[in-house]
């Protein structure tokens, strides 16, 4: 036995049924090193075993640990205003979360390739089946007030989330995941959750995927805004609600200290000034920039870009229970229409990855990516309407929502439904008017026959499988029910191990794409612009973390 | 009617006329689509959360009492508390009224002296080139749009040239001077409209009165030119001017949204811009309000001009 196999064989007594199989598909070549890395994150599992697992097995030596940065100066960045009150509980904008994270922390965090990270958390496992989950929680953390983190206060934090008297936004995330009550203190240091039924991506529920899990104190008040509480690796300034707010080192911060002295967020109510900012030297970096908004400078030297792939997309749904989109046949004449290829081009200037209308996108570890990708094929589209019945082609509305790309999406894909004889008229409209009251019956987006509809980044595919397409989901605007579906997703949410977990999505991603519920055309990456004397953003989805950032001193 | 009372009678239509707009925004807000749990938390978000909210918040309770609620508070003079924000509107809106007031004085001081000085030279030597070259400057740059002409001002003084800064915000503690030149800017789009807007005016006013019978006879009697221009001519023309400056005044104030949002300035235009897309009422009908008054206040302003400037009418009657 080489040494190489002495060590993997050593290891592997320790581990788990569950973390053998994942040690199984990673020796078997079955996943690269990021879906090696994710699903061993997933199962609690250190990222040190994993890389040094992932070494011995010739997976190449995991991220260097952070580039050496310049210590002080101050980062300003230029952001779109939070919505309103910063309240962890009620909180949904991205600017309000992106101040909210500059002091409050996660038990874990979602990493660029999909893999959690232990942040406020240390470990985490399930028991056979994955219905109870065990976190242990980092010893010797303070919170910015004073008070320990402790088994306490994460019990506190989740419960919060999880009472419907609260007014939180995190109960669609814990629907039918953790109930109130079901998250146990056995010690100081370790907090046990019990869950409404087994789940294998729980850890991403617990992550910074489900953003407003941030962890308070037990005691804490509601008034976050005042205080900022937390354990990061930043501290409060001063926060002018519309206006800005910055940040100072925590130099009591449990973990590598952050590199700047100071960061200073200035809030903008639109793109194009933000950008203009950074054009002109009064900002360094721009906490976000769609593609649409930041053509002046996506080619300019004089910046970085940071590029982050992600799930987020935009779904076009088409109702499949009535109206001219019944037949499977029409829908999957429609997507085969599209030239995604073109249309990443031109929405997104090849920031994106192509979609194969499942929520599905290479990003996620999970995908099999076996399932043959759907291309533009308007003769087998003439063919397909053809044989439904309406070779003439027929008239169907397109309602969506004024938000970034989506009306130019809207005007591609009525260009390209025309070559099939589809003539689709477009009904663009405020997202609020779009939304409606969100339930059926109240919501332009939940009633149109076709509608385009934004989703952001989410770490697991468990979201987008359930909610929009679902039997029971409630957000499925396509009126999509398949109980061979719902089964396949039942399965693939109990799945622990990665091999249980392909061979469920490639059937829920050929089912899919048979029946064309929801053209799933791309996945956009998130950009983030900075200036040359900006370095280490560290992008997690669609927001930075600037633990790690560094600015040099001009 | 005396002068006291006539000012009293005009003050109490201005209450009337605020609270008339006061419903008004409280009907409109009732019509925006969407609600206001929803417009917070976010169209994914639960049901039950939003229902939870739209409680905290109060606007689960009957219309007539979250108006009556928030009408007996404002008259005593407490705005309420703002639905996104959910603290004292009170704070918002002075801090943004008092930025709108300071970027409308100087695009005010910048434009009126100009403007009329302008139609007055314009007027003088009417169908001269220095004429035509005044009315057409003027009106090209009136239809040039603020975020148009905003953007090449940026463009030119502050990423090529580098001599004004890209916002109209100060930094934190700055004086009054260094105030003044963050708001040049922000103030030059606004010149660009106004100008040739009031410069029409007062070269309509001026040529009106210089071809007047007063005028003529103010001639016939010997007066220099300098004395039947300063003394009757002027007085005449400036009328209808003062009228269209202080309708302008709501504008300046209340909807210079566009300007703020180029120059991220925190002036009362965006404020009530976001306070409506968000259905936040309460921030919202306080903004509103709050440019009613200077509208009104601006009005009656004006009138009282009027008066003095024109002998023939009185506020309140014949003195």
């Amino acid at each position: 036995m080489s040494k190489r196999d002495q060590f993997i064989s050593r290891i592997r007594r320790n581990l788990s049924e569950v973390e053998n199989d994942l040690m199984d598909n990673a020796l078997a070549g079955h996943i690269d090193r990021r879906g090696f890395l994710a699903h061993g994150t997933r199962l609690g599992l250190s990222l040190p075993l994993l890389g040094a697992l992932g070494g011995a097995m010739g997976m190449g030596t995991p991220r260097a640990a952070r580039a050496a940065g310049t210590v002080g100066g101050t980062l300003r960045i230029a952001m779109t205003v939070p919505a309103g009150a910063i309240d962890p509980v009620t909180i949904a904008d991205d600017g309000g979360l992106m101040v909210m994270m500059q002091t409050a922390e996660y038990l874990c965090a979602l990493n660029p390739d999909f893999t959690l990270r232990p942040v406020l958390a240390t470990s985490w496992s399930p028991n056979q089946d994955g219905s109870v989950w065990t976190f242990k929680i980092r010893q010797g953390v303070k919170f910015s007030n004073g008070e320990p983190l402790n088994a306490d206060a994460v019990v506190a934090s989740v419960e919060r989330l999880v009472n419907p008297k609260n007014a939180s936004n995190a109960l669609s995330a814990f629907k039918g995941v953790l109930s109130p009550g079901s998250s146990k203190k056995i010690d100081d240091y370790t907090v046990e959750f019990h869950l409404d039924a087994p789940s294998g991506n729980f850890p991403y529920t617990m992550s910074s995927d489900n953003y407003n899990l941030v962890m308070l104190p037990a005691n804490y008040a509601g008034d976050f805004e005042k205080t900022f509480v937390g354990t990061g690796p930043f501290k409060l300034e001063k926060y002018i609600p519309k206006v800005g707010c910055s940040f100072v080192r925590n130099d009591d911060y449990w973990g590598p200290k952050a590199f700047l002295d100071r960061v200073e967020f200035t809030f903008y109510t639109d793109m194009q000034p933000q950008v203009l900012a950074l054009q002109g030297g009064q900002v360094d970096m721009l906490a976000q920039m769609p593609v649409a908004s930041g053509r002046a400078i996506l080619h300019n030297p004089q910046f970085n870009i940071v590029r982050c792939k992600s799930s987020a997309h935009n779904q076009v749904h088409m109702q499949c229970d009535a109206g001219p989109f019944k037949d499977k046949r029409v829908r999957q004449a429609l997507a085969l229409s599209l030239n995604r290829k073109a249309i990443i081009k031109g929405l997104y200037q090849g920031y994106a990855d192509i979609g194969n209308d499942s929520p599905f996108c290479a990003a996620f570890p999970s995908t099999d990516t076996a399932v043959p990708q759907r291309d533009q094929d308007l003769k087998k589209a003439r063919a397909l309407l053809e044989q439904a019945g309406v070779g003439h082609g027929f008239s169907v509305t397109l309602t969506t929502e004024q938000f970034l790309e989506i009306p130019d999406y809207a005007v591609l894909i009525q260009s390209f439904a025309k070559k099939i004889g589809i003539d689709i008229k477009l009904h663009i409209e405020s997202q609020d008017a779009y939304y409606g009251k969100a339930v059926p019956g109240q919501s332009d987006w939940l009633d149109s026959p076709l509608g385009i509809t934004d989703y952001g980044n989410r770490g697991v595919p468990n979201v987008f499988l359930n909610a929009p397409l679902t039997s029971s989901g409630t957000w499925n605007a396509a009126r999509f029910k398949n109980p061979t579906y719902d089964g396949l997703v039942t399965d693939y949410v109990k799945a622990l191990d990665l091999s249980a977990q392909k061979a469920v999505s490639g059937k829920i991603e050929t089912l899919l794409l048979d029946e064309t519920p929801i053209i799933f055309g791309y996945f956009y990456n998130y950009l983030y612009a900075t200036s040359k004397a900006v370095s280490g953003v560290l992008p997690v989805g669609d927001r930075p973390f600037l633990q790690t950032v560094s600015i040099a001193q001009s | 009617m005396g002068f006291y009372r006539a000012l009293l009678y005009r003050l109490a239509l201005a209450v009337v006329t605020l609270f008339l707009l006061s419903i008004i925004v409280f009907a409109g807000c009732q019509v925006l689509p969407g609600d206001v749990g929803r417009a917070i938390l976010g169209p994914f978000a639960d049901a039950r959360a939003v229902a939870q909210l739209n409680h905290q918040l109060g606007i689960d309770r009957p219309l007539l009492v979250q108006y009556w609620s928030w009408i007996t508070g404002m008259v005593q003079g407490n705005m309420g508390l703002s639905y996104t924000y959910r603290a004292p509107v009170a704070p918002f809106i002075g801090h943004a009224l008092l930025n709108s007031l300071k970027l409308a004085a100087i695009a005010f001081i910048l434009v009126v002296p100009a403007g009329i000085f302008g139609g007055i030279v314009a007027a003088l030597r009417a169908g001269s080139w220095v004429d035509r070259s005044i009315v057409i400057a003027g009106l090209s740059a009136t239809v040039v749009p603020e975020f148009v002409s905003g953007i090449v001002l940026i463009m030119v003084f502050s990423i090529w040239l580098h001599v004004f800064p890209l916002t109209g915000t100060a930094p934190r503690h700055a004086g009054v001077l260094e105030q003044i030149y963050y708001l040049l800017m922000p103030a030059l789009p606004l010149f660009m409209i106004l100008f040739g807007y009031i410069a029409r005016m007062a070269r309509a006013g001026m040529i009106e009165a210089l071809t007047s019978d007063y005028t003529r006879t103010a001639v016939l009697k010997g007066l220099s030119r300098r004395q039947v221009i300063g003394r009757h001519v002027l007085r005449n023309a400036l009328l209808p001017t003062i009228t269209v400056i202080a309708t302008q005044c709501g504008y300046l104030i209340g909807g210079l949204v566009v300007v703020e949002t180029l120059f991220n300035y925190h002036g009362i235009g965006s404020l009530i811009f976001a306070a409506a897309k968000a259905k936040d009422f309460p921030m919202l009908a306080a903004g509103i309000l709050v440019i009613g008054t200077v509208y009104v206040g601006a009005n009656l302003i004006a009138d009282l001009l009027y008066s003095a400037l024109n002998p023939r009418i009185s506020f309140g009657g014949r003195r």
